[in-house]
Parts: C-alpha cells; sequence; structure tokens
C-alpha cells in the first residue's frame, strides 16, 4: 500500500546510516545526543548490569530511554532488537534472557554490524546473533520473538503503521513489545516534519 | 501501535534524553522526552 509520508524513506535511510557510522566509527565524537556509559546512566540503567560490559559494548549506544523499565525480560524467552547498533540493548537483553534464551539484533549499517559482532564474539556471548536487514522487512520468520526492543529508532522510520506491522508479524501471540523513543508535546510543523535534517538531527 | 492490533499500552514517565546535548535546543522547541513503551500482542 502506497501511504503518503512527510520523507522520502529511502533518503532518510542514506541519511541515518551516515550518521550511525559516524557513532560506530568514533563513538566519542561530536553528536546531538549522548553517547555510551554517561547515556546509559542518564537513561537510568542498572550499574550492575553496565559496568561489567567492555566498553566496546557501551560505547556506541545512543538510546533515548530505557525499553527494560516497565518490565524487565525473563530467563529463556527470545528477543528481537530492532536497530540494535553497536549491541547495547542486545547485550543488556542476553543477560536477562540467560544461556537458555536467544537475542537477535537487526541493523542496517555495516559498521554497526561489524562492531557488534566482533563485540560478541570477544565477549564469548553464544546467546546473540546480529543480522543485517530493515525493521520495515525483519529477516526474522513469523512469530519467533516473545518480546521485540528497540530503543530510538522507530522515530527514525516515516511508516510508522508498515513498522508496527512488521513488529507484529514476528511476535508470537501473546509476545510484548517494549521498545523506548522520543516523542513530542508541542505541534511540529509541516515544514519542519519534510526536514530530513531535522529527523536525524 | 493500537492500529496494528496491540493492547495494553502503558507509557512510561518522561526522560530529558537530551539535556545539556547538542540536540536539546530542538528537543525544548518541539518538547522532546524519551519515553519507555510497552504493549502486548493479543493471544
Amino acid at each position: 500500500m502506497n501511504r503518503q509520508l512527510p520523507v522520502d524513506p529511502v533518503a532518510l535511510r542514506d541519511e541515518v546510516k551516515a550518521k550511525y557510522q559516524e557513532v560506530a566509527v568514533d563513538p566519542h565524537g561530536e553528536f546531538h545526543f549522548h553517547t555510551g556509559r554517561p547515556l546509559a546512566k542518564r537513561l537510568g540503567y542498572d550499574d550492575s548490569i553496565v559496568n561489567p560490559l567492555p566498553d566496546a559494548a557501551v560505547e556506541s549506544f545512543a538510546g533515548v530511554g530505557n525499553p527494560f523499565s516497565l518490565q524487565p525480560l525473563s530467563p529463556g524467552e527470545r528477543v528481537v532488537d530492532i536497530g540494535s547498533g553497536g549491541g547495547f540493548d542486545v547485550f543488556v537483553a542476553a543477560q536477562q534472557v540467560g544461556p537458555e534464551g536467544r537475542v537477535v539484533g537487526i541493523d542496517m549499517t555495516q559498521e554497526m554490524l561489524d562492531k557488534s559482532r566482533k563485540t560478541a564474539a570477544d565477549m564469548g556471548q553464544s546467546n546473540v546473533e546480529f543480522r543485517e536487514g530493515l525493521i520495515e522487512e525483519m529477516p526474522v520468520e513469523d512469530g519467533w520473538a516473545d518480546v521485540v526492543i528497540s530503543n530510538g529508532v522507530i522515530n527514525l522510520c516515516p511508516d510508522k503503521e508498515l513498522v508496527f506491522d512488521e513488529i507484529s508479524r514476528v511476535l508470537k501471540p501473546g509476545g510484548r513489545l517494549q521498545f523506548a523513543d522520543i516523542a513530542n508535546g508541542a505541534t511540529v510543523p509541516e515544514a519542519a516534519r519534510s526536514d530530513i535534517d531535522l529527523w536525524t538531527g | 501501535m493500537e492500529q496494528a492490533g496491540f493492547t495494553g499500552v502503558q507509557i512510561g514517565p518522561p526522560v530529558d534524553t537530551f539535556s545539556e546535548s547538542g540536540g536539546e535546543k530542538n528537543a525544548r522547541l518541539f518538547e522532546v522526552y524519551g519515553y519507555a513503551f510497552l504493549a502486548h500482542k493479543p493471544e
């Protein structure tokens, strides 16, 4: 179905990729958002979970909230993290679901995938996997996941209806979606809604 | 979310995600905060 979208999704995707390539390669650079351990602390992540993680697992974290704050994951659950970036939330989830659980991170940025895969290998984290893909068309079979998580990613997709339909497809009946994202209290003018630079910065 | 069939939507308290960052000015302009969301796919 063709829906009227505020911006060209392909052009926006290219902008987002360029931005997050920088965050992967130069995580301590200048961005319009916080990153890494200071951000995790600001967002209320438990120090006992974050502190043991190696720097590579945390430094490219660029979330906007804490998707585990309303409900923690349970041992043995299957989890999909959409827009997994450098893998921070995947590694947090992996601790919560334990060795009987499984966490699949999905990202479209090659530099983030390279980084998260190397970190997982270095950590010997065997219950995680990172797949290349778009969240509008996830490389995950129907009904596989108990939980879908995400952090600061859905706001970067102009077609929210498509994204939520796709999340529903990969969740099993009774599964849950727990994510963090931004929302605005003031009305955003039409001109700003169609300005790609404002979507990414 | 509800259009896609999700139920029992919960929203956590706002978090001042962009405070003291380069994005603070635009965040203040549009009253942007981070939130946690929880919703369920029906059985």
